[in-house]
């Protein structure tokens, strides 16, 4: 997979290669690991799995059913938890039952029941991540994508969110996620390293 | 409830939520229905030009309607430009977020329009009412795509509203009667709305051609925020 950015505007623009061929894999069952130093561009990758940035070659395989949780949770200001879930369960096409059921599961796994009628803009940063990641789940994705969807959880939170994440991957989801820790290094079946634009299994 | 019908709810909610806006929503048309009246009066008789003082209520509350929409249009592309484009690649699609947020925006030029329709009925009345409600309205929807089209071009709240700012006030002040010459501009981007308002307000009909003329525009302004809004929700280069 290959991506460049520009920047700055014409006769100043420079380009900047951040990806120049980078490959990954992630089957069905695995966790999968993404590390890399601040800028060396596993976001930009997400990204363009999901298809939130158009790439400028290579190839993406991707399953029909797939969840991202976005590094900076991508909400709406103004609009409450159960707003959120309603909108995202008419994008994964789910019918009112399945996606009652899906969001109050997930309001109970990650304990945030209590704020589904809250404003974004009055939620703690926290409680944002958790329905950032809520919504990459709730239809139930073959293959999950999640950005440090950790960042901001306390502790507990922090050990549910692994033991949330391994009992889908038992299941048999497909899950890639980037992450700084080297302690998490043992909880993951790989880990691909991306530095220089391109990625090594470690 | 049909997808279409909540997105394009949940939309409008999030705009009325904010109280500052509701504010605005009121105060804006009764500043500009009262005080920015009289003063593009002076300014039109300055420039030599021959607005009568019941064109400059009437055309007021057509502006207060085009600055409110042309911010609030604004602001649908620029506040929630990741959330769109999570919501459009998830599976709606960015076609779909685009229909929703267009449909949010004429409902929120409708509700703008009226507000500035009602205070110009209170402060000085209009000779054809229906006339002036309907050229408000074409001022709002032309300033859904000034808004909508500022905010697919620039990210930034501060530079987008200077932006939205700068292209009312060379409107204003291009507009019909507004100078001996015709101005600066020839034709900016309500041209044709204020026409429609100023004939309204000053109790004259409008000939059909004029009707066209609105139509057209609003329909073009309407096409360009489609596609703003739509190159918003989708993925980027
Ligand atoms: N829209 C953009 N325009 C220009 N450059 C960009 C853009 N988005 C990202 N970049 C650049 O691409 C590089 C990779 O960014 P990316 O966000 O993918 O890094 P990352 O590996 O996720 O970093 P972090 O660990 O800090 O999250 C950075 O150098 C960044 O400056
Ligand atoms: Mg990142």
């Amino acid at each position: 997979m290959r991506k460049r950015f520009g920047r700055g505007v014409w006769p100043w623009r420079r380009h900047v290669e951040v990806l120049k061929g980078a490959d990954l894999e992630v089957r069905a069952g695995e966790l999968v690991g993404l590390v890399g130093e601040n800028g060396s561009g596993k976001s930009t990758l997400m990204q363009i799995v999901v298809g939130l940035l158009a790439r400028d070659g290579g190839e993406v395989d991707r399953p029909a059913r797939l969840g991202y949780c976005p590094q900076s949770p991508m909400l709406w200001e103004k609009l409450t938890v159960d707003e959120h879930f309603a909108l995202f369960a008419r994008a994964y096409r789910l019918d009112e039952p399945t996606a009652e059921h899906a969001s109050e599961g997930l309001l109970g796994e990650l304990q945030f029941a209590r704020y589904r009628g809250y404003r974004v803009e009055d939620l703690s940063g926290g409680t944002r991540q958790k329905l950032n990641l809520a919504l990459a789940l709730m239809h139930e994705p073959e293959l999950l994508l999640l950005d440090e969807p950790y960042a901001g959880f306390d502790w507990e939170t922090y050990v549910r969110f692994w033991e949330m994440s391994a009992r889908r991957r038992d299941s048999g989801m497909g899950i890639l996620i980037v992450s700084h820790l080297l302690a998490e290094r043992d909880r993951l079946d790989r880990v691909y390293t991306l530095s220089d634009g391109r990625t090594s299994v470690t | 409830m049909s997808t279409f019908a909540l997105a394009g709810g949940s939309f409008v909610r999030e705009h009325l939520r904010a109280r500052l806006t509701l504010a605005m929503l009121v105060l804006i048309p009764v500043f500009f229905v009262v005080i920015f009246a009289s003063v593009l009066g002076q300014f039109a008789k300055a420039l030599g030009g021959t607005m009568a003082g019941e064109a400059t209520s009437a055309i007021s509350a057509g502006w207060a309607a085009a600055f409110l929409c042309g911010a609030l249009a604004f602001f649908q592309v620029s506040s929630s430009r990741g959330a769109d484009r999570r919501l459009a690649a998830a599976g709606l699609g960015a076609l779909h977020v685009a229909l929703a947020r267009i449909a949010a925006a004429i409902v929120l030029g409708i509700v703008v329009s009226a507000v500035a329709f009602l205070t110009l009925l209170v402060r000085s009345g209009i000779a054809h009412p229906a006339h002036a409600a309907a050229a408000i309205l074409a001022f709002a929807l032309v300033y859904v795509g000034v808004g909508a089209l500022i905010g697919s071009l620039v990210a930034g709240p501060l530079e987008g509203s200077l932006l939205v700012v700068l292209v009312f006030a060379v409107d204003v002040f291009s507009g019909p009667s507004m100078t001996s010459s015709g101005g600066v501009l020839s034709y900016g981007p309500s041209r044709d709305a204020a026409t429609l308002l100023i004939a309204a307000g000053t109790g004259h009909g409008s000939p059909g051609g004029d009707w066209l003329a609105v139509a057209a525009s609003v329909l073009v302004a309407l096409t360009v925020a489609l596609g703003a809004f739509w190159l918003a929700a989708r993925s980027r280069a």
